[in-house]
């Protein structure tokens, strides 16, 4: 963690000087709101190897592997919390490795995440984790935020949480407070590390129709990191259906009809496989069989 | 049987020239993060609420053992002082020496230290749990500078905390050496103030103010640093808080001499 003391002091790599930046135009709809360039990271050994991928705006991307192979500083990567050792990150059309701490700050706000274990802020209630970022922001009135995170809490099916503190909350409700936190300021992208990993299957499946209602509802474009296969095709195969007025969690029987999701799979740093969620379930390849398995 | 012993000598030399590396950019990042940690008391957004919540901690939730601390000491020394004095006939000026051991000496370093132990290691057991739980990520994310919302606070309350602590721990001291002087060792009231009064000078005063400024800096930095370079989970947690007190420890009472040095050549006393 060590990075962390040194990414906060913008002690991390070294990057050349930013070039001018065009002034921002219309936005080419088919321009892939993120992308990775033969990124590279290395601490004590290489964590990410010539990672290359886009993610086109309101898809999904689905980043599978195990432990340690390097889903997670992806994410932390987008972000800017790391600064890729050489290779380009655009997000949004920003190169985010040549952005100080500073001009992060900014940008990050377009951008949720929802953290492996929610890491709501133990000091605060419930109300105050969720509504955050508005309070910091001091521009919206207090019963203006309030309202506004009472709204996102009834979202996530948790309105009556409101003065709770963190650790009077389930795994599964830490979670979904911790996505109604990152939902509430409406990002463009959301990023999800682990959200289901150490909850029962009927918790983790609300946290699966909590990630299809915002794509499918709000259009975000989505990143979900994830070691719960079971789960990913979940978020895959999940969509929302109107059904007597209300917005309703149905699912995709057939795997080759999905559309707007992507499964990319990493090992030891290096991207495996690229494709969709059909693709992947008849890979021949024998790790990813054995993945799969 | 040579080729090894030198290849034995270079692996020596190679792990003694990283562990050096190693403590340069250590001693970098700490000064970097200290440096970032006052500028952000002194320019905006300031969290008003987050450094009242530091300085109860620091300040009101130490009293008890600053108080305690304080008054043994100060009874203490009226005693030990008391028998070295008698072989002098110089019993009457307990007073003075009680005075001037506090104010100069006993009151910052023994209140730095109780401090030490009971907040700088609550700071790095705060901040290092808040690290491994990744919630100083999620502030970064949500758009918080962790340094301005997270140190400055700290640093803010351990510099207005502990010299009224220590303040209070003198003059506890003082007043604990009072009651020793007059109940154990039969010296008057006002004989005993009128000493602590003539004992005392501008220099006294320089030296206890200026080493709890000094040494508040150093227990809250030292603590926030470690917090904030805390790795390997709860275990991690731990050892920060160890190393937080150990090294907090030894920098002011290190650096106590250092500065008694300066000020005696600064403000000498006559």
């Amino acid at each position: 963690m060590r990075e962390t003391m040194r990414a906060l002091l913008g002690l991390g790599p070294k990057t050349a000087p930013a070039p001018p930046e065009p002034p921002p135009g219309p936005r080419d709809p088919d321009e892939p709101i993120i992308s990775f360039r033969e990124v590279e990271l290395s601490f004590d050994r290489p964590i990410l190897q010539g990672v290359s991928f886009d993610l086109a705006p309101g898809t999904t991307k689905i980043v599978l592997g195990g432990s340690g192979s390097g889903k997670t500083t992806i994410l932390r990567l987008i972000l800017g919390l790391l600064k890729p050792d050489s290779g380009s990150i655009h997000v949004d059309g920003t190169e985010v490795g040549r952005l100080g701490e500073e001009e992060l700050r900014p940008f990050r706000l377009k951008i949720g995440m929802v953290f492996q274990e929610g890491a709501l802020f133990d000091s605060l209630t419930v109300g105050e984790n969720v509504g955050y970022r508005l309070a910091e922001d001091g521009e919206m009135p207090e019963h203006e935020i309030e309202a506004r995170v009472r709204e996102m809490l009834g979202f996530v099916g948790l309105e009556k949480f409101y003065v709770r503190m963190p650790s009077e909350l389930s795994g599964g409700q830490r979670r979904r407070v911790a996505f109604a936190r990152a939902l509430i300021a409406g990002p463009q992208i959301m990023l999800y590390d682990e959200p289901t990993t150490g909850l029962d299957p009927i918790t983790a499946t609300t946290i699966t129709d909590l990630i299809a209602k915002v794509r499918d509802l709000d259009g975000v474009t989505s990143i979900l990191v994830t070691h719960q296969l079971r789960d990913a095709f979940n978020v895959a195969r999940t969509f929302m259906a109107k059904e007597n007025g209300e917005f309703v969690p149905r699912m995709i029987g057939d795997l080759s009809t999905i559309e707007g999701t992507e499964f990319m799979m990493l090992r030891q740093g290096v991207v495996e496989f690229k494709g969709t969620p059909h693709e992947l379930q008849t890979s021949e390849d024998p790790y990813i069989r054995e993945f799969l398995s | 049987m040579a080729s090894r012993t030198q290849l034995l000598v270079l692996s020596l030399g190679r792990r003694f020239s990283q562990r050096i590396k190693e403590v340069i950019l250590a001693v970098q990042d700490y000064v970097l993060l200290t440096v970032r940690g006052l500028a952000a008391i002194v320019t905006p957004p300031h969290y008003y609420r987050e450094l009242l919540a530091q300085m109860d901690g620091i300040g009101v939730q130490s009293l008890s053992i600053v108080v305690l601390t304080g008054m043994f000491t100060g009874m203490v020394l009226a005693l030990q002082s008391a028998a070295s004095l008698d072989a002098f006939g110089a019993r009457p000026y307990v007073g003075r020496l009680v005075a001037i051991s506090m104010v100069r000496e006993l009151g910052p370093v023994l209140t730095a230290l109780m401090v030490t132990g009971r907040v700088g290691s609550g700071m790095a057991a705060e901040l290092g749990s808040m690290v491994v739980t990744q919630q100083i990520d999620a502030l970064r994310v949500l758009g918080s500078d962790p340094v301005r919302k997270l140190v400055a606070p700290r640093l803010a309350a351990a510099l207005i905390m502990v010299p009224i602590l220590t303040v209070i721990s003198d003059t506890v001291g003082i007043f604990g050496g009072s009651l020793i002087s007059i109940f154990n060792l039969k010296l008057s009231w006002e004989y005993y103030w009128r000493s602590v009064g003539n004992a005392m000078v501008m220099n006294d005063l320089v030296m206890g103010f200026f080493k709890p400024l000094v040494f508040g800096l150093i227990l809250s930095s030292v603590g926030c640093y470690m917090g904030l370079n805390t790795s390997g989970g709860t275990q991690g947690v731990g050892l920060s808080t160890t190393r937080s007190v150990v090294v907090a420890s030894v920098t002011i009472l290190s650096s106590d001499f250092f500065i008694t040095k300066l000020l005696l050549l600064m403000f000498p006393v006559v």
